[in-house]
């Protein structure tokens, strides 16, 4: 009999099912991938699986049965689950260390030898050894999202359920996080059952469950097939492709390739920890520009800097080649930009038109002018089917549309987007930059964006490499490419920076 | 029950506490509510009824009761009822203070002889009694400057009465404790499970081996140690700030407030499960405590002048029976040999299991879907 045997799953929240039918079975060592749209019921069966919400289904590992959460009980000394959501499971105050202690204190777990190796091993592959005593509250989105994994994982589970696990993390981390992963798998007889946005990885996977609609369409365990035309081609079929865009030119667009903001030397440090030293950054109008760095290397820390959300330490920053000194100029600064921050800001118990109502009038724009400028960007964006529903109602591509619309109401020069397209599925992420690009020719704007999926900087004008919080790299995509004649991608001439 | 989990989750919850700061909270609320209600209740010595016995009918007696009729600070009244009769009164609060005036009193005050006033203050309020006695004092000693009197010549015979009938009536220092106590733990409860909820770590819980009975003893236990030396620290200022006298047995006192502090957790536990927001959290827990903690505490009103509907609310929350055990440690001092207490200290004990036991039950280890 199967390791793992799920049969005849269904969640359903509400009166809306999740997911139903769900049938599976898997072997011992087995790494089994959960994708499709965003909405589709990954997270609902993951959840049940795990046995954190109601289901209905017989689910059978190493010969125990349980068909509902309280039955789930027996297994979770050896079940590890790590929900969806950028450090959801951590405890802003409590450090690194306290809060490896904590669970391994709350897993009972013997702190011998072999604990201790691999305790060692997880964080340098996190890369968080450095950072031991330092506040989750105080990590980086990537660095707190890899805390959230190793602390899934400390007690070493048998059965393993990650939500979408290496959202925001960079790609040297998700290739050791892989490593750890298969090894687990080989040694410990670990089933892993994982949900993922990136293609690449799922190609990696044993075998890949692909979802739609609460339903699993199919089961792909083929390595030759390509994924992301599988992904397409049922959206395609389904009419699910997201609402087409069409801006309008912007009337007063900016002269291409002038220097909007010109950061010189800017340094940003928290106690003795040097999170930017010395950066130098120009953003011209009609670029988009790409921030790319390892977890922890400073990107979200420069950008706050530039958006006044964070003092400057030491360094100059011009906007149309005037220098930002006093109270007045940040808050022309502010006038002039637009932001979405990593973790989407947005008020969950108003409604969409609510929330740019509310922003609007952040920025000042009268009444009149914002319900136009709503109405304009939501039929342009394609959103305008959404506007009176919640944002945690709305599939997560529109949720990120509606953030962009949001950030762009006050009609900035400048947009600042951090990590926009983390988590968010292959069809939404492409139709997103399309987006960008139509803002960047119709409007001009400056747009300085973070990733960490390293295909996406090839949609970039030029990629800015930050390491260890110092500017390592400034260059077209272009010339990335004739630098590194060998790298098949951009995802190997970011590596050959971390060696 | 893993010893090991439970201290872990017991020595996380006090580092947040203590990082985040909220660990001022059980201290100062209880203090700030204490002192601020306290001290208003205090200053309040004005129209204090007063009853005057003139059994000497002289015109030097006449005078004494013209000079407190004339004075803003009383309400005064004169009788000739029994002594008996008068001190009923006091006992059913309808008069502060009562002053007899012995027969001969113009003689002896005449010839130079000490005469005594026989005075009766209820003490239920030491402090207002204290001030009521100056005051009292004070306007006697006005009349015996103006005749030009020896010192000494009129003397008061004090005595302070406790009125048993205003037990669960007007007590508000006492009061304030069974408030303080009944609103800040239940507040301490729902927010630090709610938390958890609102951010996402309840997930920790939810997929580990951790048993509901654990993860509650780490949470409640938390609060509780904090609340613990709160009891300590109200006794201090009740006795020290507000001169209260303390007759009863302080393990009476002691053991009660630890009970009653266990039925406050019980009921945040239960809030807890209810909301998933801090916010809300702490406005339900609001809601459902300091009203009521004020309502039908007997703090202001009597309890046995309610109406039948708030007669019955007032018997189904607590808070009255720990204000009638605290009442008494503080100024009667019956203790263990009173059967009500002894009955009442039950019935708190069942409040506080009764709320564990259904918190237990009702708490889940899944999301609510
Ligand atoms: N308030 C703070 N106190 C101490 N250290 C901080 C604080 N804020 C950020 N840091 C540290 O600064 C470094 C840079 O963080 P930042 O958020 O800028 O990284 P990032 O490049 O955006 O990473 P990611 O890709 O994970 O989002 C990290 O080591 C982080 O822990
Ligand atoms: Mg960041």
């Amino acid at each position: 009999m199967a390791y793992l045997k799920i049969e005849e799953l269904s969640v359903s929240h509400k009166n809306r099912v999740a997911i139903s039918g769900l049938n599976l079975e898997a072997n011992k060592g087995e790494i089994i991938g959960f994708v499709g749209a965003d909405g589709a019921g990954k997270s609902s069966a993951l959840n049940a699986i795990a046995g954190v919400i109601k289901f209905d289904a017989k689910i059978t590992f190493d010969n125990v049965v349980y068909t509902n959460p309280k039955e789930s009980q027996k297994l979770k000394p050896v079940m590890g689950y790590m929900p969806q959501g950028i450090g959801l499971v951590l405890y802003d105050t409590l450090s690194v260390a306290e809060h490896l202690d904590f669970f391994a204190d709350i897993r009972d777990l013997k702190k011998d030898l072999a604990f201790e190796e691999y305790k060692k091993r997880l964080l340098s592959m996190s890369g968080l050894s450095a950072f031991l005593d330092r506040q989750a509250g105080d990590l980086s989105g990537g660095m707190m999202q890899k805390l959230s994994l190793i602390c899934t994982m400390l007690h070493r589970p048998s059965l393993l359920i990650l939500d979408e696990p290496t959202t925001g993390v960079d790609p040297l981390s998700r290739l050791e996080l892989w490593d750890i992963l298969k090894q687990n798998a080989k040694e410990y007889d670990m089933v892993a059952l994982i949900s993922t946005a990136y293609m690449q990885e799922a190609q990696k996977m044993d075998r890949v469950l692909l979802f739609d609609e609460g339903k699993v369409i199919s089961e792909v365990n083929d390595k030759s097939v390509s994924l992301e035309n599988l992904f397409f081609e049922n959206a395609k079929k389904n009419n699910k492709l997201l609402p087409t865009i069409n801006i309008s030119p912007a009337k007063n667009a900016l002269k291409k390739n002038e220097v909007v903001m010109n950061a010189k030397k800017i340094t940003k440090k928290f106690g003795a920890f040097i999170a930017n030293e010395k950066v130098d950054i120009q953003l011209k109008s009609s670029e988009i520009l790409g921030l790319l760095g390892a977890n922890g290397a400073g990107k979200t820390t420069f950008i706050k800097m530039l958006l006044g959300l964070l003092k400057i330490d030491e360094g100059e920053l011009y906007l149309l080649n005037k220098k930002i000194s006093s109270a007045n100029d940040r808050k022309e600064l502010k006038s002039k930009i637009g932001y979405v921050s990593q973790h989407f800001a947005l008020y969950d118990d108003m409604s969409v038109r609510e929330n740019m109502l509310f922003f609007a009038s952040m920025h000042k724009i009268d009444a009149k002018k914002s319900v136009e400028l709503i109405n304009k960007y939501s039929m342009e964006l394609g959103f305008n089917d959404y506007l009176d529903k919640m944002p945690k109602d709305l599939p997560i591509g529109i949720n990120q549309r509606f953030s962009l619309a949001t950030a762009i109401l006050h009609e900035p020069i400048i947009l600042f987007l951090d990590e926009p397209t983390s988590g968010v599925d292959v069809i939404a992420r492409a139709q997103f930059w399309k987006l960008l690009k139509e803002l960047k020719e119709k409007m001009g704007m400056a747009i300085l964006i973070t990733t960490h999926y390293m295909s996406e900087a090839e949609f970039c004008d030029r990629v800015v490499l930050l390491k260890d919080g110092k500017k390592v790299a400034d260059d077209s995509v272009e010339n990335f490419y004739e630098r590194f004649a060998n790298a098949k991608n951009f995802e190997e001439i970011f590596l050959e920076f971390y060696k | 029950m893993r010893f090991r989990v439970i201290k872990a989750y017991f020595v996380k919850e006090l580092f947040e506490l203590v990082r985040t700061k909220i660990i001022i909270m059980p201290y100062l609320l209880p203090i700030m509510i204490v002192v601020l209600f306290g001290f208003g209740i205090r200053m309040q010595v004005t129209g204090a009824r007063i009853l005057i016995i003139d059994n000497d009918h002289s015109k030097i007696s006449t005078m004494l009761t013209q000079k407190f009729q004339h004075s803003k600070y009383f309400n005064t009244r004169v009788s000739n009822e029994s002594e008996a009769d008068a001190l009923r009164e006091i006992k059913k609060a309808n008069v502060d203070a009562i002053i007899i005036i012995p027969p001969s009193f113009e003689k002896n005050v005449l010839k130079n002889v000490k005469s005594e006033l026989g005075i009766f203050i209820d003490a239920s309020f030491p402090s207002r009694a204290n001030t009521l006695e100056t005051y009292i004092g004070g306007t006697v000693l006005n009349l015996a400057n103006e005749m030009n009197m020896k010192s000494g010549v009129i003397s008061l015979n004090n005595r302070n009465l406790f009125n048993q009938a205003l037990r669960d009536e007007e007590m508000i220092v006492p009061g304030l404790l069974g408030l303080v106590l009944f609103v800040a733990p239940a507040i301490l409860t729902a927010l630090i499970i709610a938390k958890e909820k609102e951010k996402g770590t309840i997930f920790n819980f939810y997929s580990s081996s951790v048993s509901k009975l654990e993860f509650l003893m780490a949470k409640l236990s938390a609060v509780f140690a904090l609340h613990s030396l709160n009891v300590f620290i109200l006794f201090l200022l009740v006795v020290y700030l507000f001169d209260l006298p303390f007759r009863g047995n302080f393990f009476l006192y002691w053991l009660s407030s630890e009970i009653y502090i266990l039925v406050s957790l019980g009921l945040g536990l239960l809030i807890s499960i209810l909301v998933s927001t801090q916010i809300l959290a702490v406005v339900l827990t609001l809601m459902l405590t300091i009203l009521p903690a004020f309502l039908y505490s007997g703090i202001l009103m009597p309890i046995s002048s309610m109406s039948a509907e708030a007669y019955v609310i007032a018997h189904v929350y607590p808070v009255m029976y720990y204000n009638h055990i605290v009442y008494d440690v503080f100024l009667v001092g019956n203790g263990f040999e009173s059967t009500k207490i002894i009955e009442y200290l039950l019935l708190l004990t069942l409040y506080a299991v009764g709320f564990f036991l259904l918190g237990l039950l009702l708490l889940k280890k899944e999301l609510k879907s």
